[in-house]
């Protein structure tokens, strides 16, 4: 048996493996690795909601530098005058050059800034726009039969009025779609507001939302939230 | 017919000796070539591992031959078999620890082991037969910009709860079991780097790094008294939540399968013959590996013909539990059975998969029963064989079930044969390599039988006491003090002296030091009602409840979303998600207390300074006072020890530390 195990020749002259100044470090490793466990979802969450992602606020340059607070707010331009598809077809529709040409062959013609419209006219190519507000290939969305059961346009777009240049105002996620889905009856608009950039619910939205989604026939809840509403 | 057993440990053993029968097998490494051999093959086959996944990424699912009917074959196949070999084996180790049994120390580790890589192998299965397997984390309830939670009704919800509970709850398991050996590692491993350095020998640097590293995975463990109770306390309550969750992870499996329509999959004896088969392949494995180690680095000594013998009568009984499993289902099915689950029953039987219907029967059935034979249960080579036949068996059962029913549902145009494809084999031979290659590692780096356990199988008696002498390095006399310590060769010796101590108690504080738990000790210390039950309660019931909570507020709140006419408030499938996720907040809470009440991670501590302390991992057992100030209590102290009778409290050594 090992009765002399104290007088056995190996072994250093203490246990001490490491400083004192190791145990700060060890736990300041430690509590940092705890830390970037809620750190590292909490950052990656704010990155994929904040601006730099998802571009709400952001106004890109564009072929031309198209005010529509200019035409829509300052003129008074119907939505429909540019994007006449929206009642009807599931795009709301870009204006071809032609729609510009309606005022521009007549008003600023000689103008520097629309000079690539008169392009566009005269060498009948396209103006390429940079698209702002943009839906996965996989999500059905139809334009028509949203305006046409009180959904407003500045509801999903903003209050594009007050755009000088045009940016996206709200970031799309399916949570944006979800919210309204699950109570219609909150945004919902009488006919006559819809084309108001500045509606704001009425005071009474809470008795007369319900009553506008009876009306419309937009069942809420269950049904505007089925899979297959969206995803088709 | 009682006879005594065979011992679980061979005479003349003493703890040292044990220690270094484990531990040399890291440190000097005696099966080197061989090793190396083996470790090439397994890296080779992690290589295709890696391989088949790239090409799975690049191509799809496809690549395995899953079509439109047979959504699940081998990829579902392999998860259940490694998670069901993971099930087994802990539930074998999580239930002989509960039961106290002493022999277990050779069993406990390679089965913890077995359940940690066996679930590392599993845990890939459910995140790369996805689709798009980087959106893995959809499944999870977690803040997203979808407006969404899963959907907690689901039985993938709760698997997923499940393989992220019980990845936590095995390796945790197995690193409380490790902890006290990783310090033993650490010692010895210091121990030689000190001689290297001594030596001045080449790979003196790599050696203390070596130490180093053991020393910063063994958190700073000491071995006191209070550290040993703390972390039984917390073994127990760990394999308990472990045996627990075993149950909920191969019960929940059964029910992802009965929760579809599917013909054949509704058997309510199901749950019980996964859990069965589970246990049995579980066990399988870990005998099969057992007798790997124990053959190559000769441990006959400490893995005794007792061990193997309980490993076969446990197979035998289980190989039986699997005869009764199929056979309940056969006969029940055909007196009882619906068409179409008659239907199944023939088609696993003589359609075009029955090999592997066959193969599961006679696989799970018939090679224990080679373990009738007393001389069958005591080869450590038809031990190995069976325990890989049992394992195979248990992997054509969970092809059997998956493939069968999906070739041919209820509808005839939902129909698609299904052949094994050469991707699909190379990817579950690669989760082999995965497993292979851990395993390799783990027996090169980590102590591949449990010291601890061991231990405490050697009779008490067998340190001799040596003659009492004082050492008092002079050179310390000045220092400042931090403590007065002393060594002893026997727990009951140290338990001696801390009782003379322990009305000195309100003045100075007392701690003991030892390779195994130390009972007697904590009494002499006052320790012995403390309990970290309540910690683990607490971290269950607040995240069980907390679980179940967002069950409700996700599902007949925030996210109402009916499917298949549930109830919004459907309670009882929020239960099994819960359970498990109470599992986890269990044992993270278990390892809160573990480390709040110990002081640990502690690298550096005076305790380290005693001399010859790097034996309270081998064989012996220290006395520290921990001195309030530079008084003259330490002279009393040291009188007051060194006046206690040879053999109840005489110290070996007295030594005064410094701060």
């Amino acid at each position: 048996m090992n009765g002399n195990a104290d007088d056995r020749p190996e072994g250093p002259a203490t246990a001490q493996l490491f400083t004192p100044g190791a145990d700060a470090i060890y736990r300041l490793v430690l509590m940092t690795l705890v830390a970037c466990l809620v750190a590292v979802p909490v950052l990656g969450a704010g990155i994929v909601r904040s601006s730099y992602v998802t571009g709400v606020g952001i106004a890109p340059s564009q072929p031309v530098p198209f005010s529509h607070k200019h035409h829509a707010g300052e003129l008074g331009v119907d939505c429909r005058y540019c994007h006449t598809g929206v009642e009807k077809t599931a795009s709301a529709g870009l204006p071809p050059t032609h729609t510009c040409m309606t005022c521009h062959s007549q008003i600023w013609t000689g103008s520097d800034m629309l000079k690539p419209v008169r392009d566009s006219y005269t060498q009948d190519k396209p103006l390429v726009w940079k698209r702002l507000n943009k839906l996965p290939g996989y999500v059905y969305f139809n334009h028509s039969v949203h305006v046409t059961k009180g959904v407003g346009c500045s509801t999903c777009h903003g209050d594009v009025t007050s755009m000088q240049m045009t940016y996206r105002a709200n970031a799309f996620e399916m949570q944006f779609c979800l919210d309204c889905h699950r109570a219609p009856e909150k945004n919902l608009r009488t006919p006559d507001e819809v084309w108001n950039m500045n509606w704001k619910p009425a005071a009474d939205q809470a008795s007369l939302g319900p009553k506008l989604a009876a009306q419309y026939h937009v069942r809420g809840g269950e049904r505007l939230t089925e899979c297959g509403i969206c995803h088709r | 017919m009682i006879r005594d057993p065979a011992p679980a440990i061979r005479p003349g053993e003493d703890m040292r000796s044990v220690g270094e029968a484990v531990t040399t097998i890291t440190l000097a490494h005696p099966a080197g070539r061989r090793w190396w051999i083996a470790f090439a093959g397994a890296a080779a086959l992690l290589g295709l591992f890696a391989l088949t996944l790239c090409y799975l990424l690049y191509e799809g699912v496809g690549i395995w031959d899953n079509n439109n009917a047979v959504v699940w074959a081998l990829d579902i196949a392999s998860y259940d078999w490694w998670i069901g070999v993971a099930c087994g084996s802990l539930l074998v180790s999580g239930i002989l620890l509960l039961l106290g049994v002493e022999w277990r120390g050779p069993v406990s580790r390679v089965a913890e082991t077995v359940g940690l890589l066996a679930t590392a192998a599993a845990g890939l299965y459910p995140i790369i037969h996805l689709g798009r397997p980087w959106f893995f984390y959809w499944n999870l309830p977690y803040p997203n910009t979808f407006g969404l939670w899963p959907q907690f009704r689901s039985p993938l919800l709760w698997d997923a709860i499940d393989i992220v509970s019980f990845l936590v709850l095995a390796l945790s398991l197995w690193y409380i079991g490790l902890l006290p050996d990783i310090a033993c590692l650490r010692d010895r491993a210091y121990a030689e780097a000190a001689r290297q350095i001594e030596a001045v020998a080449p790979t003196r640097k790599t050696a203390l790094l070596r130490a180093r590293a053991y020393g910063i995975l063994a958190s700073g463990w000491r071995g006191s008294a209070a550290h040993w109770q703390i972390r039984g306390q917390a073994y127990r309550i760990v394999a308990l939540l472990g045996v627990l969750l075993v149950v909920s992870v191969q019960t929940g499996a059964s029910v992802m399968l009965a929760g579809s329509v599917m013909p054949g999959w509704h058997g309510t004896l199901m749950p019980v013959s996964f859990l069965v088969h589970a246990v049995l392949s579980g066990v399988g494995v870990t005998a099969a590996l057992m007798m790997l180690v124990r053959g190559v680095y000769g441990l006959s000594s400490l893995v005794t013909d007792r061990h193997l013998d309980v490993l076969a009568r446990l197979m035998l009984c289980l190989g039986c539990a699997s005869a009764y499993c199929y056979g309940a289902e056969i006969f029940d099915t055909f007196l009882a059975g619906d068409a179409a689950g008659r239907a199944v029953l023939m088609r696993r039987m003589e359609g075009g998969h029955a090999l592997a219907f066959w193969a599961a029967v006679i696989g799970l059935t018939l090679p224990p029963q080679a373990f009738w034979s007393a001389r069958a249960r005591r080869s450590p080579l038809i031990l190995a064989v069976v325990g890989l036949l049992v394992a195979a068996g248990a992997y054509a059962d969970h092809v059997m079930i998956l493939v069968v029913t999906l070739t041919q549902d209820f509808l005839p145009s939902s129909r698609l044969p299904y052949s094994i494809d050469h991707w699909g084999v190379a990817t579950f031979v690669g989760s082999i390599g995965l497993f292979l290659t851990l395993i390799l590692l783990f027996v090169r780096y980590l102590p591949s039988v449990s010291i601890t356990e061991i231990r405490r199988l050697v009779p008490t008696g067998a340190q001799a006491a040596a003659a009492a002498s004082t050492r008092r390095p002079e050179g310390e006399r000045d220092a400042p003090l931090w403590g007065v310590a002393a060594s002893f060769p026997s727990e009951a010796e140290l338990a001696a002296a801390l009782q003379a101590l322990s009305s000195l108690q309100d003045r100075i504080h007392l701690d003991g030091y030892g390779p195994v738990p130390m009972p007697r000790t904590l009494r002499a210390l006052g320790l012995e009602g403390r309990s970290i039950l309540p910690y683990a309660l607490g971290g269950a019931l607040v995240g069980g409840a907390a679980f179940y909570g967002m069950c409700i507020y996700a599902t007949a709140y925030d996210y109402v979303f009916l499917v298949g006419g549930r109830p919004r408030f459907s309670w009882p499938s929020f239960v099994v998600p819960s359970v498990s996720f109470a599992m986890l907040t269990g044992c993270l809470a278990v390892h809160a207390a573990l480390l709040w009440l110990n002081r640990l991670p502690r690298l550096n501590h005076p305790a380290f300074n005693i001399p010859g302390f790097l034996n309270a991992s081998q064989d012996r057992f220290f006395l520290a006072v921990e001195l309030r100030d530079d008084s003259p209590e330490a002279a009393r102290i040291e009188r007051r020890l060194a006046a206690l009778p040879q053999g109840s409290g005489r110290p070996l050594a007295i030594a005064r530390i410094p701060r």
